[in-house]
């Protein structure tokens, strides 16, 4: 499946994929409006600073078998066996914490107001209503550090010393 | 090929549909004592708070059981396996061959085992028809007792104070929540239920419940009473081995299953709170009676059943729940016992946060963490994949730890291990 890729070499940390995830799951999808809203839209992409200095982006995988499907109690996560994606129910999630106990990347975490597990949906939404052709991040990146694309793919992206995670 | 899965729950839908994706047109089987479609069993006390309806703890959607081409046998109970003829036995007499069997009968609630529990009005905390009977009781009833300061007593205690009773938890150890979190979190706890109007009494125990008919209270073991018209008992749970008792499936407290979840029978495999399995902390043979190990060992049994070889490690202790909008987590082993062991604590009581890191030698072997669900797996994953953390103890108690400060250090998945307890080299690269 596409995925969502980062070149570290190239990011400069600037942080604009984190508020473009953010943008993209609020509800008017204006960043005017989107700061003013309550509950305060959320990202769920997110820079992590390594030990040894350099950022680092942490993303849900959408792994091949998510550990999050199976700690899941209410049966609100699901991996759509068509696209791969796994994705949150947010009419069943009753925020209680095992996807993200789960998940040994800390990609999820529980929105503190709706109570509810947030991850990335790789903006299906937004693909599938507005017809963009990418998620949120990768559209709004500066530097092109973000792709979106096939794991056997990324050899035409990047070269593959730099590819450090993604 | 024909298989056969008693229990729907966890281990039993996981099962199903692991084979499913392996075998698409052998004849499966499932068969459960309980008359509903699978539910997700740990939201019932959601359901006792009112904050979700019956239909919402359906697993599944409508129709799957017809989707996944499943013949579903609800209501009755397996009584006999008959090893010869390789056939299980129901308590209607009707007998279902089977090529492979999963035994996924889960695991009951504890009795009291004191006068008065079997008065109306006294219930376990289990299934969607005790919750059905609480929240009819609740209509007619003021002031309830739990029994039990586990997993189970606290949530029914958060439903019924949902749900606007008054309710006590009287428990027998000196702190709540003593299988799974240590004093300095369970001190924690206690506060945020007792900031949220639930009472707690701590080192006490019922010695007999009175009524008419009806529960009119608890007898305490110190001669006090309390009065109340709704007991829970939340004692803990015991596997339901009826259907192995005295036959050749060797068992401990559950049925003892290999790395493949099959017994020591060929072809009978057990998953779920009935199944015990290594323990990755402890290395110790255990039940770990949880919704995820449940739904693990069901879908590595399910392939394994189908042919298609899956590894399991071994289950761990892992719980995440949440009270009152208090996040609490616990992994591994939260209380060491013996030599070698190094904890460090981290305890702000005044902003209702608390975190304890247990150490085994190089490898962290515990985690207890009260306020934050942060970053709970990559902790897990630290436990459960027993990396060397020597380089890292200082900065996991940081704050800012998470997986990028961690991710050179994780072994990598192992050939056939299906998930969780360390990284696909295709999911992380570099």
């Amino acid at each position: 499946m596409k995925k969502i890729y980062c070149n570290l070499d190239t990011c400069l940390a600037c942080k604009t994929c984190e508020l473009a995830c953010a943008l993209a799951h609020s509800e008017s999808k204006d960043l005017e409006s989107a700061i003013k809203e309550s509950p305060k839209p959320k990202q769920r992409i997110r820079l992590q600073k390594t030990a040894k200095g350099p950022v680092y982006l942490l993303q849900c995988r959408h792994c091949e078998e998510p550990a999050c499907i199976l700690a899941c109690m209410s049966a609100a996560m699901s991996k759509d066996p068509k696209t791969g994606l796994v994705r949150v129910d947010e009419k069943k999630c009753v925020g209680c914490g095992m996807c993200v106990m789960a998940c040994p990347y800390g990609a999820l975490i529980i929105d503190d107001e709706k109570k509810i597990s947030l991850k990335c949906d790789h903006c299906i939404m937004l693909l599938e209503k507005i017809g963009k052709k990418e998620a949120a991040c990768v559209a709004a990146c500066p530097t092109k550090t973000l792709v979106f694309c096939e794991f056997d793919d990324l050899k035409n992206q990047f070269a593959p010393k730099k590819l450090t995670g993604y | 090929m024909k298989y056969l899965i008693i229990g729907n729950c966890a281990a039993g839908i996981h099962a199903l549909e692991a084979i499913r994706e392996v075998d698409k047109t052998g004849r499966v089987t499932v068969v459960s004592d309980e008359p509903f479609p699978a539910y997700c069993r740990c939201l019932i006390s959601y359901y006792l708070a009112g904050t979700r309806t019956e239909a919402d703890l359906e697993m599944r959607p409508k129709g799957h059981y017809n989707l996944m081409n499943v013949n579903t046998i609800l209501g009755k109970r397996a009584v006999k396996i008959d090893f010869k003829n390789r056939m299980v036995i129901l308590d209607d007499d009707r007998r279902l061959d089977f090529d492979k069997l999963l035994i996924a009968t889960g695991a009951s609630a504890k009795p009291l085992g004191a006068e008065g529990e079997n008065l109306k009005g006294c219930f376990k905390f289990r299934t969607i028809e005790d919750t059905r009977n609480i929240i009819e009781m609740c209509k007619e009833t003021k002031d309830a007792v739990v029994l039990g300061g586990g997993l189970i007593g606290l949530k029914a205690a958060y439903g019924l104070k949902k749900r606007g009773l008054n309710v006590k938890i009287i428990i027998k150890s000196g702190q709540v929540m003593s299988q799974i979190v240590d004093k300095g979190g369970a001190e924690i706890i206690k506060r945020q239920f007792e900031k949220n109007g639930v009472e707690i009494l701590t080192g006490l125990a019922a010695k007999k419940i009175f009524g008419n008919g009806k529960v009119h209270g608890a007898e305490l073991d110190n001669g006090q009473s309390v009065k109340c018209e709704i007991i829970i008992i939340g004692k803990g749970v015991d596997s339901n081995l009826d259907l192995v008792k005295n036959t050749e499936i060797k068992t401990h407290w559950g049925i003892l299953s290999n790395n493949k979840m099959e017994t020591n029978i060929k072809d009978i495999f057990a998953a779920g709170d009935v199944a015990e399995t290594i323990d990755l902390a402890t290395g110790e043979p255990t039940i770990n009676a949880l919704w995820s190990a449940a739904a693990e060992q069901g879908r590595i049994a399910g392939f394994n059943m189908a042919g298609k070889p899956r590894i399991y490690e071994g289950s761990c202790a892992e719980n995440a729940v949440e009270f009152f909008g208090l996040p609490v987590i616990s992994l591994g082993i939260h209380r060491p016992q013996g030599e070698g062991f190094q904890e460090v604590i981290s305890n702000q009581p005044e902003k209702f946060r608390y975190k304890k890191l247990v150490f085994k030698q190089n490898r962290l072997a515990g985690v207890v963490i009260v306020g934050d669900f942060k970053n709970a797996g990559v902790f897990l994953s630290l436990i459960k994949s027993k990396a060397d953390v020597s380089g890292i103890k200082d900065i996991l108690m940081e704050d800012s730890f998470d997986y990028s400060k961690m991710k050179d250090i994780i072994p990598k998945k192992k050939e056939g291990v299906l998930i969780t307890t360390t990284i696909d080299a295709k999911e992380i690269f570099g």
